[in-house]
């Protein structure tokens, strides 16, 4: 394999792997603060999608409509927690899950509605054009993407680690108990992490929509490899998410690249499954928990 | 006293197992014999807890062996281990939820019946004869608790006294050789305690081998042929009840007046 | 003994169901309406893989969100067997069975070592593997346009196709549902509902039990895949011409929710839940053009969230528990079924 095509891959890697890290670390926040697993989390991706493209074209500049659209979406996370999730708080995690997936499947409906069959697409953030380097291409949209996960991964690190909030949603997540004891309202935390999972998805819809296009269904296929991503990572460690995120990417690049095509998601889905059953514990995680 | 035959039944050899740094059960060694009452004893955090649950298969020993009846347990999954004859009642019940009592006791059978899925869904024969068995058995074990009347009531029905009986009956079921109760007199009331004894005594008739693992020492002294006192994950002595009474060390460092008592219980028999 | 007077009484009750479906069943064709009829097919076969579902979660307590994988893997091998080879369409329908049932059986053991949640996240991950690969795969399945040309079953001609498709699905949910009735009240029910750890029951106390979990988890799945992998195989051989985005993933939360609008308590659960969402769908399809003129599509897909949703908060145990309320079945204990 010549060195450029490798270059290819590796790029075509880093968007993918960035948008599947974004999923998976989305599922990631959730679930740690809640052990809900989020069915709906790619829809949040496609509204982020979808809700920009509306916005751009009704005049709005680019960075209010991102602003708007992630805000929006946050709110959507928001009503799945207040109204779906919450009153069923003390049923099973099975009930969760799918209470997640009916309103995933409901949020679809609503897409289809407002916005139709067709895939919609977006021009490249302040129209980046796309650079040759090397004898590969590196996609207009493609520092934007990188950009946009790092921060995104920096700032739930810095979040985590620095902040009040972020300490609370820690000890929420590690001592549900000992959380509620000194004060800190459990409720408003699942809360908060429905919104900022919803926000981060929203992001990395915006972001992702210039590269591969977003239609109404793209949530489900989104969810799917977004928490394969998350469970090779191993679901209880953020570091594990964002390389199980890395890891899909780079192996749906590699096996479009060296595949006959249409094979790719096959091979890299199920090499990834066949990982995460030698390791059920993710690559990353020391600890046997989940 | 029983007399019992001094063939062993139960082997724990070495036993060794840890959990992170520390040793929750460290080289203890016992013989338990066909048809004794053995009483593991011993403060909290001595290991009682974790060695009934090395014998039941559910946690795999560091070092040492199991032996029961010439068959190292060792390497076994737990629905083997319960194959070959041990049963266990565990601390906090765990009967099934989903399904009534008289139900709970009749997957006891589960061991010595085979019906399988084929046979089970087309209704065969075998299948509907071995139901007919497994209702009968669950039926006498229930009425050999006492507990009729709640057949057909779910669990959660029931007070935490009658579940530890459901639980016993549903060991039962089993046939087992060795039987494990563990901490089986935590939370009974005073006639409830009676009861129990009474049971475990008409099972030892029956050719049971009883293990009982408490820290209650009234009740299970009493009733015990042999006692194995375990300290911090150690074995520490063992005896007939007596015994352990008159060794003046032990009395005084870990037990106080609960022995005396025990003691006392058993020779006013 | 009491109990077995009790068991007297639920036995006529469960057959006369039976009977009174069995009646339903004939008397319908009479009636002579293709449309009525097709719609009741579709409930027929929905209601076979929905029931494979139902025993595997609602008694086994395993989420598969992978019940399409084996109606498509029985649709497929069914028609590739038919058109490559040349296979007897009767022929090919026991030979996909018995395929799906031994894949099942392999993928239960690599799979039921996880557990909880992750075995829903492994199986829909799968689903979403297997519609890549048949899509991709277009030497052998066709592809994205679908297979087409797969024989009918060989009727006699005593009837219109339709009919006879009719009466085939008909009698594979009866035999199914017997079966599964049977199986639940078996040894092997009581094991799987000890096993079950969403409705009360304990993995761990059931292996000091005696139960081998594993072999009960992969059996149990196998069991849903056949019965998915049956009703797959008549599909193909029914409509002739199969497409990769019947079995995708919505096809799998689709089978979740009849199941647990259904009731995931009984296998009965699989022919309500069904029959209430295709009734509903019809009914949509036939209401929502009379007010927008456009596609119903988007109001379904609304709607089968909103009933999943709705379900799981005000009637967790399904339409079944209202059902049983009515006829005062109540809360008690096993039944059992006199098989034909």
């Amino acid at each position: 394999m010549n060195p450029s095509a490798l270059l290819q891959f590796l790029i075509s890697g880093m968007n993918l792997g960035c948008i599947y890290a974004a999923i998976g670390l989305g599922l990631f926040v959730v679930y740690s603060v809640t052990r809900v697993l989020n069915l709906a989390q790619g829809e949040f991706v496609m509204l982020g999608g979808m809700l920009t493209v509306s916005l751009l074209r009704m005049g709005i500049p680019l960075l209010p409509t991102l602003l708007l659209a992630v805000v929006i979406t946050a709110f959507v996370g928001a009503f799945l927690y207040q109204v779906i999730i919450y009153p069923a708080r003390n049923s099973s995690g099975s009930t969760h899950v799918f209470l997640t997936a009916g309103f995933a499947f409901s949020l679809e409906g609503i897409a289809l509605l407002v916005w139709g069959w067709g895939d919609r697409g977006l021009p490249n953030f302040l129209n980046s054009p796309n650079i040759h380097l090397w004898g590969a291409t590196i996609f207009g949209q493609t520092p934007w993407i990188v950009v946009s996960t790092l921060i995104m991964v920096i700032g739930l690190f810095l979040f985590y680690s620095r902040t009040i909030q972020g300490k609370a949603l820690r000890a929420c997540a590690d001592q549900p108990l000992g959380a509620r004891i000194v004060g800190i309202s459990t409720e408003k935390m699942a809360l908060f992490s429905f919104m900022l999972a919803a926000a981060l998805g929203a992001i990395s819809g915006a972001v992702i929509t210039p590269l591969t296009m977003t239609s109404y269904g793209v949530g489900l296929p989104l969810t799917v490899k977004g928490m394969l991503a998350a469970f090779i990572g191993g679901l209880n460690k953020a570091e594990g998410v964002i390389v199980g995120g890395i890891v899909l990417g780079l192996a749906e690049a590699m096996s479009a690249g060296l595949m006959p095509s249409g094979y790719y998601e096959v091979i890299a889905l199920s090499a990834l499954i066949l990982v995460f059953l030698c390791r059920p514990r993710g690559l990353v995680t020391t600890q046997s928990e989940v | 006293m029983i007399e019992t035959q001094q063939k062993p039944i139960l082997e724990i050899v070495d036993l060794s197992v840890a959990f992170k740094e520390l040793m929750a059960v460290n080289k203890v060694s016992f013989t338990v014999f066909q048809g004794d009452i053995t009483a593991i004893i011993g403060p909290n955090g001595a290991g009682k807890t974790t060695l009934s649950k090395l014998t039941t298969g559910l946690l795999k020993p560091l070092g040492g062996e199991i032996w029961f009846k010439q068959q190292k347990l060792n390497n076994l999954l737990p629905h083997s281990i319960a194959a070959l004859g041990i049963t266990q009642v565990f601390q906090d019940i765990k009967l099934f939820e989903n399904m009534s009592v008289l139900e709970n006791i009749m997957v006891g059978c589960h061991v010595w019946t085979r019906s399988g899925f084929l046979t089970s869904g087309l209704r065969e024969m075998h299948a509907r004869v071995e139901e007919k068995t497994i209702r009968d058995t669950a039926w006498d074990k229930l009425c050999l608790v006492g507990l009729q009347e709640k057949a057909s009531d779910y669990p959660s029905s029931l007070s935490w006294g009658q579940q530890r009986l459901i639980g016993m009956a549903r060991a039962l079921a089993a046939n087992p050789e060795l039987l494990f109760l563990d901490e089986p007199y935590g939370g009974l009331r005073a006639n409830e305690i009676e009861k129990l004894s009474h049971l475990v005594l008409t099972l030892q008739k029956q050719g049971l081998t009883i293990i009982i693992v408490d820290h209650l020492l009234d009740c299970v002294m009493s009733i015990a042929n042999r006692v194995i006192f375990l300290v911090d994950g150690k074995k520490v002595t063992e005896g007939t009840p007596s015994e352990i009474e008159q060794n003046e060390l032990i009395r005084h460092t870990y037990m106080g007046n609960a022995l005396s008592r025990g003691i006392r219980r058993k020779s006013e028999q | 003994m009491e109990i077995s007077k009790v068991v007297e009484i639920l036995k006529r009750q469960q057959s006369t169901k039976i009977l009174l479906l069995l009646c339903i069943l004939f008397f319908m064709p009479l009636l002579n309406n293709l449309y009525l009829n097709t719609i009741v097919i579709s409930i027929g076969f929905y209601s076979i893989v929905t029931m494979g579902f139902i025993l595997l979660m609602g008694f086994a307590g395993q989420i598969s969100l992978g019940q399409a994988i084996f109606f498509g893997l029985g649709a497929y091998i069914s028609g590739i067997l038919a058109v490559k080879y040349d296979i007897s369409p009767w022929l090919t329908l026991v030979l996909a069975t018995v395929t799906t049932g031994c894949i099942a059986m392999l993928l239960g053991r690599a799979i039921f070592r996880l557990r909880g949640l992750i075995v829903g996240g492994i199986t829909l991950a799968l689903n979403l593997v297997f519609f890549n690969l048949v899509q991709s795969m277009s030497g052998i399945t066709g592809g994205a346009t679908g297979m087409m040309n797969i024989p009918q079953l060989p009727s006699g001609g005593f009837m219109s196709y339709s009919l006879f498709i009719y009466y085939v699905v008909w009698l594979s949910v009866i035999l199914l549902l017997v079966f599964s009735l049977n199986l639940v009240n078996s040894r092997v029910g009581r094991a799987l509902k000890a096993m079950n750890l969403f409705s009360g029951g304990s993995d761990v106390t059931a292996q000091v039990m005696g139960i081998n979990i594993m072999k009960y988890k992969a059996g149990i799945f196998a069991v849903s895949a056949m019965f998915a992998s049956l009703a797959g195989s008549i599909y193909a051989h029914y409509i002739s011409c199969i497409e990769p985005a019947t079995f995708g993933v919505s096809y799998s939360v689709m089978i979740a929710i009849m199941a647990i609008l259904g009731g995931l308590s009984s296998p009965w659960g699989a022919l309500l839940g069904a029959a209430l969402i295709v009734g509903i769908t019809e009914l949509l399809r036939e209401i929502i053009p009379l007010f927008t003129g456009g596609t119903t599509g988007a109001y379904e897909l609304i709607a089968y969230g909103f009933i999943l949703m709705a379900t799981l908060r005000y009637l967790p145990s399904g339409m079944i528990s209202v059902f049983n309320r009515l006829t005062k079945l109540g809360d008690k204990s096993s039944t059992e079924v006199i098989s034909p």
